[in-house]
């Protein structure tokens, strides 16, 4: 059920003013949502002051600069800064996006940074992330075939088979389609979201896959695939430019596709 | 610390309205307005079954000065219901799934709605 207001234990107080470069004449101004687990508090915003002339021009350098020169307790994942790992993806100025690849210009006003929407905040901008990977491993993200593959080479598949599956290969779990979605918001513990949807696409139409129809079998629940509105959040969400939301579409018509 | 005692991360009031969330609300709340709509257009019905003079007292409600404002904000969640179901179906279909398509989709429904509740509203209700 969709429930709008936060939890007691989860609603945002008034944070502190860490300040920074207040006089640079470049200054952006930086709202950032903090948690603690080790006071127990509720989270907060704190502000920061980055002098942008000093700082790298993407959202993540600002945090990394905050975080060595203003605020060391400053927690959030990052590894590539390239848009390839998908750590640091976080929910800025509004939207999910990886904040590697978000420039700080393209944000008018105060950078406002969340954790990913909808989500248990393990500290800071850091989720949880434990029911978003269990419910990619429910898709079985591997290929199943009973024949064996021949014994001089691997599986081939042609050109267009590839096509197929090379855009919804190319997703990297960041998790920013899943958690822009209100569907996923409201029943995330039964809707297995746009992500693991994507990832179930990408085996199903495998042409070297044997199990097309058990994965659609497991798929065929009024929560599973079907909570998916065409809302298109998820789409217009994902830093890689894939279309789960366009894929979700394809399954369902496939569902549709074996009745007759 | 217990998994379950973690706070949960805010979400529908600080994602941005964009065209997509926006209209697939608009969606929802249409169609449940439209259904209070409908219970108040089968009273009508029921009143024309019921003759003459139960009829004039429905259409007293009815044709009331105030009651065209409702009556023009059902027209608009019925036009609008009923171009975004079409999109819809468009989407059933597998088309339309590219940005500027997506983009291009909804604000023509909006377009497409608000025309057709002007006409609607001119030609018919006042």
């Amino acid at each position: 059920m969709a429930q709008f207001k936060l939890p007691a234990n989860s609603r945002v107080k008034p944070g502190k003013d860490h300040g920074g470069a207040k006089d640079a004449p470049n200054k952006r101004e930086f709202q950032v949502y903090r948690y603690d687990p080790a006071t127990g508090e509720n989270p907060s915003v704190d502000q920061y002051s980055i002098d942008m002339d000093e700082c790298g021009p993407m959202v993540l350098d600002a945090l990394i600069t905050i975080k060595n020169e203003i605020d060391p307790t400053l927690s959030f994942r990052r590894s590539c800064r390239e848009g390839i790992c998908g750590s640091c993806a976080m929910n800025i100025d509004g939207t999910n996006t990886l904040a590697c690849l978000k420039p700080v210009e393209e944000v008018k006003g105060p950078v406002r940074i969340y954790p990913l929407p909808h989500m248990p905040v393990v500290r800071d901008l850091v989720p949880d992330l434990t029911n978003f990977y269990a419910q990619y491993a429910s898709v079985k993200p591997w290929l199943e075939a009973k024949t064996p593959p021949p014994p001089d080479r691997e599986r081939l598949q042609s050109k267009e088979d590839q096509e197929k599956i090379n855009d919804p290969s190319a997703c990297i779990l960041c998790a920013c389609c899943s958690t822009s979605c209100p569907s996923y918001w409201w029943n995330s513990d039964r809707y297995l979201g746009p992500a693991a949807l994507l990832q179930a696409y990408r085996w199903i139409v495998d042409s070297r896959d044997e199990s097309t129809g058990d994965r659609l079998d497991a798929l065929e629940d009024p929560f599973r695939l079907y909570r998916c509105h065409t809302i298109l959040n998820c789409t217009k969400a994902c830093p890689k430019d894939l279309n789960p939301g366009k894929a979700i579409a394809e399954i369902k018509k496939m569902m549709t596709d074996r009745q007759h | 610390m217990d998994r379950a005692d973690r706070p949960l991360s805010p979400h529908v009031f600080i994602y941005r309205w964009q065209i997509t969330n926006t209209l697939s609300i608009l969606h929802r709340v249409t169609g449940v307005a439209l259904s209070v709509g409908l219970l108040v257009f089968v009273w009508w019905l029921v009143s024309l079954a019921g003759g003459a003079a139960d009829y004039a007292q429905s259409l007293e409600f009815i044709g009331a000065t105030w009651f065209k404002l409702p009556l023009i904000g059902w027209a608009f969640c019925f036009f609008y219901h009923f171009a975004n179901g079409i999109r819809h179906l468009f989407w059933d279909v597998g088309a339309g799934f590219e940005h500027h398509q997506i983009q291009m989709s909804g604000w023509l429904v909006v377009v497409a709605a608000v025309i057709a509740t002007l006409l609607f509203a001119l030609l018919v209700i006042i």
